[in-house]
């Protein structure tokens, strides 16, 4: 773990306040500002195949970042992850059809109803850990995936059930462009609240937790709260993110949240940084966008060179699979602490160029 | 001379460049979502090189009068998110004007994404639901109105075999003959079930609890003893592939006396040949490779000269795949005609004609009629059986069934 925190030298830091800056520096309070005015101007700039990429990055970075509390912050493992998402996506739906509330108080809500789930589910969370835990974790993933084609009052059962429009007061969010918006403010605002939580007394309760849980009982920190608490808060924005995705697509069906989903977030925490929060937008980036790079990039070969790789257009969809297996397994091998690891490295290495000791 | 020799040769070049240019502004650009990695690949392999094969006939063949149709094919491995990021891409890169789709859940997810951007979708996705154009059946949760498919629903289907069955328990003087739904818990099996179980009862049979087989191929001696132990006489498969491979070994195994039905994808002759079948009973859209019916002949020429494996011949489900896309062309030339290739002229353009069978492929295309508020395009379902004999599929056909177009089977 690398944890310098780059700062000038001579700027000390005389009170805690100081000291728990969201931003490190002033350079970096600055170009969070810039990256967010870019963020906002984007859907002026892009056309609406980049931006709806743009809105799959941050609805499976929100869910990416809940996995990573566990995972990464609290050295527990998920197997269940996409089950916790499809819960929120049908949870949503059901909220708003059921009762009548709005979608866009709706989605927070299935956040809450998903906690509640997660934390069910987290209880095994307890009392085992490692390879118990995460066979406990994959039986809800199971359990769940199951309930959504069975509960035909909650999920519609397998004909899937309609997510309404966002309506905000009457303007719907029925654009790419508009929906952006809504994404890109949970998104600010559950990675500014988990990059908080790592300063509270309760985020380094759980990072206690993940280094050395003997330690962190002498201490005095609960366990089995802990734990649990990991789960209901990485299962929150495992709903939120799947309800702003069931309410995007319109439509929730149960085949979405697959085993494979689950371990494609586990990718995305893994090759973006475990326990890193920006990291994780980062791992998430490089998912989604790697089966597009790779479609675009065969494709553009065999376009070039129709005669010598024609035979490469049979295994293009091969390569894009492959290409996902290999780069999570050369992560491990060279980057295991991931994207986020590798971003502060460059910039150290810029900082402190050209004396690098 | 020397001069005005250069000068003709820059205007021809100018002349050939420019008609080049206007023909590589004549084409439409179609996008055909596959699965050949995926979950359903069994099937996919077949259906994908269906449409390649035949829009590049009939590129070959002056196009939509004259226009060409650029398509792209990409294998989404049947993942909803990846069908979404790539139907985008084709939208606003592409200028998309039609879609050759897939599977049932990412057809599904697109209803609303096309019709907001007025997109006709052709997909392999049977399921009920996409037959309701405007919302009249009360059960309907989302009309559909830019999704078409070739054939009957997954739901007449499986009436039709459950019509068949109840005629067939009558013939054998089987009194209430009891049916059993078999299938995985997931959209694509489950998509007929109410509808097929209700029409069952109907009909006067038993219909005993489903029981869950499910899509991976495996071992399912335990499912086929609590078959054979319910006393069915009739069982309906909403899997395919290997599954259906699998769960017709396995019950031969054990020992089952049921008659067992497949949905539309669960049958053709690799699955006969590979689970050994015995009197499988499944439904077709459209004639099989031998048949002599004058369209085939056409089929044929665009197998022949299209890029699928020779080496083995395709399944009906290419057949298919082929009448997909010729209704697609048909619906594009009436849009050309009238008022140009949008998508919403081309969705007018199916509704232009009646009982309709695309131009050379008489008797192989089932007649069919979309219409404004129903978008189901045939309700006739030949019924089949096969038989593994020396390794080697037999199959006849037993009986057609015309199902009545009943207003509260639309979109169910």
């Amino acid at each position: 773990m690398s944890t310098s925190s780059l700062r000038p030298c001579g700027d000390f830091r005389t009170t805690y306040k100081q000291d728990q800056y969201l931003f490190l520096t002033r350079w970096i309070g600055w170009a969070a500002a810039l990256g967010l005015l870019v963020l906002l101007a984007a859907p002026l700039l892009l056309d609406a195949y980049l931006i709806s990429l743009m809105i799959l990055i941050g609805i499976y970075g929100i869910a990416a970042l809940g996995l990573n509390i566990v995972v990464g912050m609290t050295g527990q493992i998920s197997l269940g992850h996409a089950a916790f998402f499809g819960f929120g996506a049908f949870a949503s739906a059901w909220i708003n059809g059921t009762t009548g509330i709005p979608v866009f108080l709706s989605i927070p809500l299935a956040g809450v109803l998903t906690t509640a789930v997660g934390m069910l589910f987290g209880l095994p969370a307890a009392r085992i850990k490692g390879l118990y835990l995460a066979m406990a974790t994959l039986a809800a993933q199971f359990i769940l995936e199951d309930f959504f084609a069975r509960a035909s009052w909650f999920t519609g059962g397998s004909s899937g059930s309609l997510a309404e429009t966002v309506n905000l007061f009457g303007f719907l969010l029925d654009t790419d462009e508009r929906y952006y918006y809504l994404v890109l403010f949970w998104v600010i605002v559950s990675y500014i609240a988990v990059a908080n939580l790592k300063r509270t007394r309760d985020g380094r309760a759980l990072i206690a937790v993940r280094d050395h849980y003997l330690s962190a009982e002498i201490m005095g920190i609960n366990l089995t709260r802990y734990r649990v608490m990991a789960f209901g808060i990485s299962s929150f924005f495992a709903g939120l993110g799947g309800a702003l995705f069931g309410h995007y697509l319109g439509f929730v069906s149960a085949e979405g949240f697959t085993i494979l989903l689950s371990i494609q977030f586990l990718a995305m925490i893994i090759i973006g940084g475990l326990g890193s929060v920006p990291g994780t937008l980062l791992g998430t980036a490089f998912i989604v966008l790697l089966p597009q790079v790779m479609q675009s990039l065969t494709s553009g070969l065999i376009g070039t060179f129709p005669g010598a790789l024609s035979g490469l257009a049979s295994g293009q969809a091969y390569i894009k699979e492959m290409s996902i297996g290999a780069a999570i397994i050369l992560f491990l091998i060279f980057e295991p602490d991931g994207l986020a690891h590798r971003v502060g490295q460059i910039r150290k290495s810029i900082k402190l160029y050209p004396f690098s000791y | 001379m020397g001069n005005k020799h250069i000068g003709r040769l820059a205007g021809l070049s100018i002349l050939v460049a420019s008609a080049s240019m206007v023909q590589a502004q004549d084409s439409v650009f179609v996008g055909n979502l596959i699965d050949y990695t995926g979950p359903t690949a069994f099937v996919g392999k077949n259906y994908g090189p269906g449409i390649k094969d035949a829009v590049d006939w009939i590129n070959a063949n002056g196009g939509i009068s004259g226009t060409q149709i650029e398509m792209e094919q990409v294998d989404y491995a049947y993942k909803v998110p990846e069908a979404i990021a790539t139907y985008k891409r084709w939208k606003s890169r592409k200028k998309m004007v039609a879609l050759q789709g897939w599977g049932t859940g990412d057809t599904e997810a697109l209803i609303s994404f096309v019709a907001k951007d007025k997109i006709p979708v052709w997909s392999a996705s049977y399921s009920g639901h996409l037959t309701d154009p405007t919302g009249l059946n009360s059960k309907t949760e989302k009309p559909a109105p830019y999704n078409f498919f070739y054939g009957p629903s997954y739901s007449d289907a499986c009436r039709a075999m459950v019509q068949w069955a109840a005629d067939d328990a009558k013939a054998g003087g089987v009194e209430s003959p009891r049916f059993v739904y078999l299938g995985d818990n997931h959209p694509y099996p489950n998509a007929p079930k109410e509808a097929c179980s209700e029409y069952a009862a109907e009909l006067g049979m038993d219909v005993l609890n489903p029981i869950v087989v499910p899509m991976k191929p495996g071992d399912f001696k335990a499912q086929c003893l609590t078959i054979k132990d319910s006393g069915a006489n009739y069982a309906y498969i909403g899997n395919l592939g290997g599954s259906v491979v699998s769960l017709l070994k396995s019950c031969r195994t054990v020992g089952t006396e049921v008659k067992y039905m497949a949905n539309i994808w669960g049958g053709d002759y690799r699955t006969i040949e590979a689970a050994e079948a015995v009197d499988y009973v499944f439904p077709s859209a459209s004639p099989f490779w031998e048949s002599d019916a004058p369209g085939m002949d056409r089929v044929r020429e665009i197998h022949a000269q299209g890029s699928f494996d020779k080496s083995e011949k395709p399944t009906h489900h290419y057949i298919r795949a082929v009448c997909s896309v010729f209704y697609m062309k048909e619906a594009m030339e009436w849009a050309k005609q009238n008022g140009g290739m949008t998508g919403e002229n081309i969705k007018q353009g199916m509704y232009a004609k009646k009982d309709w069978v695309p131009d050379g492929l008489e008797g192989v295309c089932l007649p069919s009629s979309w219409s404004e508020t129903d978008h189901r395009g045939t309700t006739t379902v030949s019924i089949n059986t096969g038989t593994a004999v020396d390794g080697k599929a037999v199959i006849k056909k037993i009986a057609d069934v015309s199902l009545p177009q009943r207003d509260d089977w639309i979109g169910y």
